[in-house]
């Protein structure tokens, strides 16, 4: 057999990196290049005895207690999707925001947010914001561009605003305290979220072009108004009750997922929604992306278990530390190198590859490790949104008229990205954002 | 602004369509059903837990077990329905500049290395799983989780995985074949997985 160990760690490194670079180009699923570069290397590298060390710990992350929450909070947020209580929430938003300027892009906004409390998916998000806010926006004669922004950067913000999946996967790979990260990223969530609502008025309101008013209120009887609010009070208490009971420390994240669900199934049956057919398309809609995820992670978990095993992470640590000695230095280098693996990678990959192998040393370095969660978050939603691959121009594309081509969306994110990374460097500045509640 | 636009008043939700890849994923497509009733399975017998233990202050002894070991065997099938319907994450950077012609080759090599992967896991989890149905001197006993309840999860879920494995590489082979046979300009039904995760 070749014997890879003969190369050093330093240059097992770079052909394990090479190899990985080289299959992912060609097009093959992440989940299967990693399988496969983990195999080769855990029997080049130590020999078949190594193997089992492999399947073992693939058996081990399959079946974490944690891991449950996922399917069922990707089961609530389809069934959301599926459901009228976006649009009504978009509709009840009206009645808050109706009238200053920049109204309508404040209103998406507010209901992303609420949204991105239900939901830590930001596809549907961006999908549901496409079909509803912006059209309404577009008809109201709002700048393209600042339109566009908002729907994309607004749907984005599900990756902060617990419960997030993003979070849930980051906890798993650092092994932290989920509960506590969506504690954490909830300040800073919030203080994107009025950056960007902030940002939108200040636009308006030097060019009123850009976000004109409606003319004429859209005089709603108080009967409609009413029956708008019977339909959103349930899904609202259901925001209440699963954020709550995580915060209060009540229920662990996996049974606040399932009362999740519940709350939001039971609110489409009292909206009159409910249909089997719904229950079961989002049903297979969590088995899609659910196997997705999780095969990532198998890929990632054998992986990692054989860097590690080869001295990886500790030769990482070294590579990072000598960086620079200010902690800080290595710390912003390491958020560098995320934002540009978040160019060409999903985060999923990101945080199942990556972080398994940052965390050690971030703790080394002195940090928290639940404010370098709520900073990977904040980092990936930079990689939402930034070109050549962010997934959230390509979701609005989908939705979008047709003559809004991929190239302006992405131009009308880059305010946006600014704000984010502007975001970013206020939470690196200052950690009590994110660790206020210790 | 709205005249130069056509902004459609009712914009439907479209539901995607999951096209399997290869004949085997044509059967095996339909047992997505049976997975995602799972899900919601578990999802009640999570609430069930909760219910008990939170209003009735009499936790259950098997909810925590089972709803662990259904997740892991729907996990592991979901990679099995992601590879029969194309929805794995991959990175088309490449594949989407090249010529009709050499994405075929692609296919082909991408199908082939997926094969060879997959049959070196299947052969890493056939250990796993034969431990966990065998005892060292060959006798065959099944590996339960040691609990209190103590049900045989670990060997279920170990044995699951090793056959979906096993039918993973089986696709790969029938998809290489298949992009062996076709035309380069054989229109091909992607999963819609090409830009990252869309459901993520």
């Amino acid at each position: 057999m070749f014997d890879l160990s003969a190369l050093g760690i330093g240059g097992g490194s770079i052909a394990m990196f090479g190899m990985l670079l080289a299959l992912l180009i060609t097009g093959m699923p992440l989940a299967f290049v990693t399988i496969l570069v983990a195999l080769i290397f855990a029997l080049g590298w130590f020999g078949p005895m190594a193997v089992p060390i492999v399947t073992t710990r693939i058996y081990s992350f399959i079946t974490q207690y944690v891991f449950l929450s996922v399917p069922m909070f990707v089961l609530m947020a389809s069934v959301l999707d599926r459901s009228g209580i976006a649009r009504d929430l978009f509709d009840a938003m009206k009645l808050v925001a109706g009238r200053i300027r920049g109204g309508v892009g404040v209103q998406t906004l507010i209901v992303s947010v609420i949204l991105a409390a239900m939901s830590g998916i930001i596809g549907g998000e961006i999908v549901l914001l496409g079909l509803l806010a912006l059209p309404q926006m577009l008809r109201l004669g709002y700048d393209k561009h600042l339109a566009i922004g908002i729907v994309c950067a607004g749907g984005a913000l599900g990756t902060m605003i617990p419960p997030s999946i993003v979070l849930i996967i980051y906890g798993l790979s650092a092994n932290v305290s989920i509960g506590e990260l969506f504690t954490a990223s909830f300040v800073p969530g919030a203080m994107l979220a009025a950056m960007y609502a902030g940002y939108v008025m200040i636009r308006a309101y030097i060019n009123p072009a850009m976000a004109p008013v409606p003319l004429e209120e859209e005089k709603l009887p108080l009967a409609e108004k009413l029956k708008l609010l019977k339909g959103l009070i349930l899904p609202m208490i259901v925001v209440v009750f699963v954020l709550g009971s995580i915060y209060a420390g009540i229920a662990s994240v996996t049974e606040a997922s399932a009362i999740g669900v519940f709350g939001v199934v039971l609110s489409t049956i009292v909206r009159g929604e409910f249909t089997m057919k719904l229950l079961v398309d989002s049903a297979i809609q969590t088995l899609r992306t659910c196997g997705m995820i999780v095969w990532i992670g198998v890929g990632a978990t054998a992986l990692i278990g054989v860097y590690n095993l080869m001295g990886g992470i500790e030769f990482i640590r070294e590579l990072l530390t000598g960086v620079s000695d200010e902690p800080i230095v290595v710390l912003l280098f390491m958020m560098l190198i995320l934002a540009v693996l978040g160019m060409f990678l999903d985060w999923v990959g990101i945080a199942l590859l990556a972080i398994p192998i940052f965390a050690p040393i971030v703790s080394s370095l002195g940090y928290d490790l639940i404010w370098f969660g709520v900073l990977f978050s904040l980092n990936m939603q930079i990689s939402f949104l930034s070109p050549p691959f962010g997934p959230a121009a390509f979701y609005l594309k989908s939705v979008a008229p047709p003559e809004i081509s991929l190239g302006s969306i992405f131009r009308s994110l880059l305010p946006f990205i600014g704000l984010q990374a502007l975001a970013l460097g206020i939470v690196i500045a200052f950690p009590s954002i994110a660790l206020w509640y210790r | 602004m709205a005249e130069a636009t056509k902004i459609p008043e009712e914009p439907e939700r479209v539901e995607q369509k999951d096209v399997p890849q290869d004949g085997l994923s044509r059967l095996i497509q339909p047992f997505g059903i049976v997975f995602s009733v799972m899900f919601l399975l578990i999802t009640a017998f999570t609430l069930w837990e909760v219910l008990m233990r939170y209003v009735f202050n009499a936790p259950t002894f098997w909810v925590h077990e089972t709803t662990t070991a259904m997740t892991a065997l729907c996990f592991a099938f979901g990679g099995v329905y992601c590879l029969g319907t194309d929805r794995h994450i991959r990175v088309v950077l490449l594949y989407e500049a090249v010529s009709p012609a050499a994405r075929r080759f692609l296919d082909i090599a991408i199908s082939i290395v997926g094969m060879l992967a997959c049959a070196l896991m299947s052969w890493a989890a056939f250990t796993l799983a034969e431990k966990a149905l065998y005892a060292p001197g060959g006798t065959f006993r099944v590996e339960t989780s040691g609990s209190a309840w103590n049900p045989p999860t670990p060997a279920i879920v170990k044995t699951f995985l090793f056959l979906m494995l096993c039918l993973m590489t089986v696709q790969f082979a029938l998809q290489a074949i298949g992009h062996m046979r076709r035309k380069p300009t054989d229109e091909l039904h992607h999963g819609g997985s090409e830009h990252g995760a869309l459901d993520v």
